[in-house]
């Protein structure tokens, strides 16, 4: 009896304590960050056989800009420069508080029937508790995420890295849907119709 | 039976969880916290040195254990801190509410309010919360030495009151509220202070605040005024520099005090920081008793492992008058000590 009692709090806790969806565990489904030929961190993808016209391209690629509250560092032609960033949190089954932010650069750039895009320049900028019990940036220079930390800190880092990827990886699928030809326009104000009951 | 029970609970739970996950206006509760225990060696073998917290001499001693709740659904947000142990509890707030019947029952909070959005710029704030004056903090994952400075242990910890902060740019925002005396959870004279923070962001990296809290507190014979500028600026990704200046007076010679705290740090791996505090502070006169003057130089590590970090402190302080003991308890003008501390923060 008391064997089972204790079994079953054993379980309990397991259950509670166990990082479910811990930290960034990113799975293995092709999410992690690869690296560039200066040796940064990057996700890249080229879009080919592209149907949609290139201004209406451009057009999408600026409103997305907009609703993600990125912020524009330079454009050159068809060459889109901007920084955007990611918040790390820490969770545990239903526990959770950010860890930090990862700021990074971000590129779009079209040529005929193909555009392609890459997020890069990966900075991890830690997160403090203010004497508010609000998380707010530790400091105003980050980290590059290619910058090891030594054994210390090895096992977070490397699960930042793991969650840049799997976020990386997301942005990439949201932004691919935004330009593709399958999304439907948004309406601009909510519709008035009302659902009548009275009679059917 | 008792373990089916358990998994259709926990489904639930976890049906709940996701549910809020879902709720795009809602975050989830965060939870967070920290933990301290330190060890401190005063060389004249007597608590000496006016440090808030790090008090015991010559004993493995507690900090606090603390646990901040903060939950944001739309616009409106809440943030509970409760904190146990001597430097959450008598050695940073008040215990009961003023009834002398409740005088050893503490609350335990280190903040207690409600925030509210009314738009991006404008938020209003009511509730008990850490003071906006100063640049050290009580929770100890908040301060880089672990020794407090005197412009901390004299000025107000905590502040009751409702606030309005606008943010005019990234750059400027301002704060204005009403407040209950310092480090009270009900005022039994009214709202009597009024106190403002003027935030500004000259550079990148540079933030400075300055700040006011004027009022006179139940019982005093005086309004009491203090003036308070604070600043960090992180020169380069290891150097950072922090200044806190204030002056205090109370009105119809009730004295006050004043001081400067400087803060140079600097990062030599992204697990060893080093710091020095150097400190002055004036006591001001008072009819029949002229104030005195004690200078602080305080050395500091940080050694982060993880959460875990390791703060080993060596402090000298020199008064202008024999204000600290020696070992056979004859007064002195210098003291020293060295403390050793370990923070965990989650």
């Amino acid at each position: 009896m008391h064997r089972n009692k204790r079994s079953g709090a054993f379980l309990f806790l397991f259950l509670l304590l166990f990082p479910w969806g811990s930290v960034a565990q990113s799975k293995k489904t092709g999410d992690e960050l690869e690296k560039d030929d200066r040796g940064k961190y990057i996700h890249y993808e080229v879009i080919t056989g592209n149907a949609i016209p290139v201004d209406s391209l451009i057009y999408r690629a600026k409103t997305f800009f907009k609703l993600k509250k990125m912020t524009s560092i330079g454009t050159d032609s068809a060459l889109f420069r901007q920084r955007g960033k990611f918040v790390i949190s820490k969770t545990a089954f239903v526990l959770s508080h950010p860890s930090g932010e990862m700021l990074y650069h971000f590129a779009f750039e079209t040529r005929g029937e193909k555009y392609r895009f890459w997020l890069t320049d990966f900075v991890f900028v830690s997160y403090e508790r203010d004497r508010y019990g609000n998380f707010v940036p530790s400091t105003a220079k980050g980290i590059p995420l290619e910058k090891s930390p030594g054994k210390l800190n090895a096992g977070e880092w490397s699960s930042y890295i793991n969650d840049t990827g799997r976020q990386s990886a997301a942005f990439a699928a949201e932004f691919k849907e935004y330009l593709s030809a399958s999304q439907q326009a948004k309406p601009l104000h909510k519709s008035n119709s009302r659902i009548s009951i009275k009679s059917w | 039976m008792k373990i089916k029970s358990f998994f259709t609970l926990s489904a639930l739970t976890m049906s709940a969880a996701t549910y809020a996950q879902e709720t795009t206006t809602s975050t989830p509760l965060q939870i967070s916290g920290s933990a301290d225990v330190y060890y401190k060696y005063d060389f004249s073998k007597k608590p000496n040195i006016g440090t808030s917290f790090a008090s015991d001499q010559n004993s493995i001693s507690l900090g606090m254990l603390d646990l901040a709740l903060k939950k944001t659904t739309g616009k409106a947000s809440f943030v509970g801190e409760l904190s146990f142990g001597p430097r959450g509890q008598y050695g940073s707030i008040p215990n009961g509410e003023g009834e002398a019947s409740n005088a050893d029952n503490s609350f335990h909070l280190q903040n207690l309010y409600m925030s509210y959005a009314f738009t991006n710029k404008l938020s209003v704030t009511a509730g008990y919360m850490s003071t906006f004056i100063g640049y050290e903090v009580i929770v100890p994952t908040g301060n880089f030495n672990y020794s407090t400075s005197y412009l901390f242990t004299n000025g107000p910890f905590q502040n009751a009151g409702i606030r309005a902060n606008y943010v005019f740019s990234p750059k400027v925002a301002v704060m204005v509220g009403l407040f209950n005396d310092w480090n009270v959870y009900k005022d039994v004279n009214g709202v009597t202070h009024f106190g403002a923070q003027l935030t500004v962001v000259p550079v990148d990296g540079w933030t400075a605040y300055l700040n006011v809290l004027t009022g006179r507190a139940a019982g005093a014979t005086g309004t009491g005024s203090i003036y308070d500028l604070t600043t960090t600026y992180q020169i380069t990704d290891k150097v950072k520099i922090g200044l806190n200046a204030a002056d205090y007076s109370v009105t119809n010679d009730n004295g006050g005090y004043s001081g400067a705290a400087l803060y140079l740090q600097n990062a030599f791996t992204a697990n060893f920081s080093l710091g020095l505090r150097g400190e002055y502070f004036k006591t001001k006169d008072v009819p029949d008793l002229k104030g005195s003057n004690v200078k602080s130089i305080t050395l500091t590590g940080n050694f982060k492992a993880g959460g875990l970090t390791f703060i080993p402190e060596v402090r000298f302080d020199n008064g202008s008058t024999a204000r600290f003991v020696k070992n056979n308890l004859d007064p002195t003008k210098n003291a020293s000590q060295f403390s050793l501390a370990a923070v965990y923060a989650f």
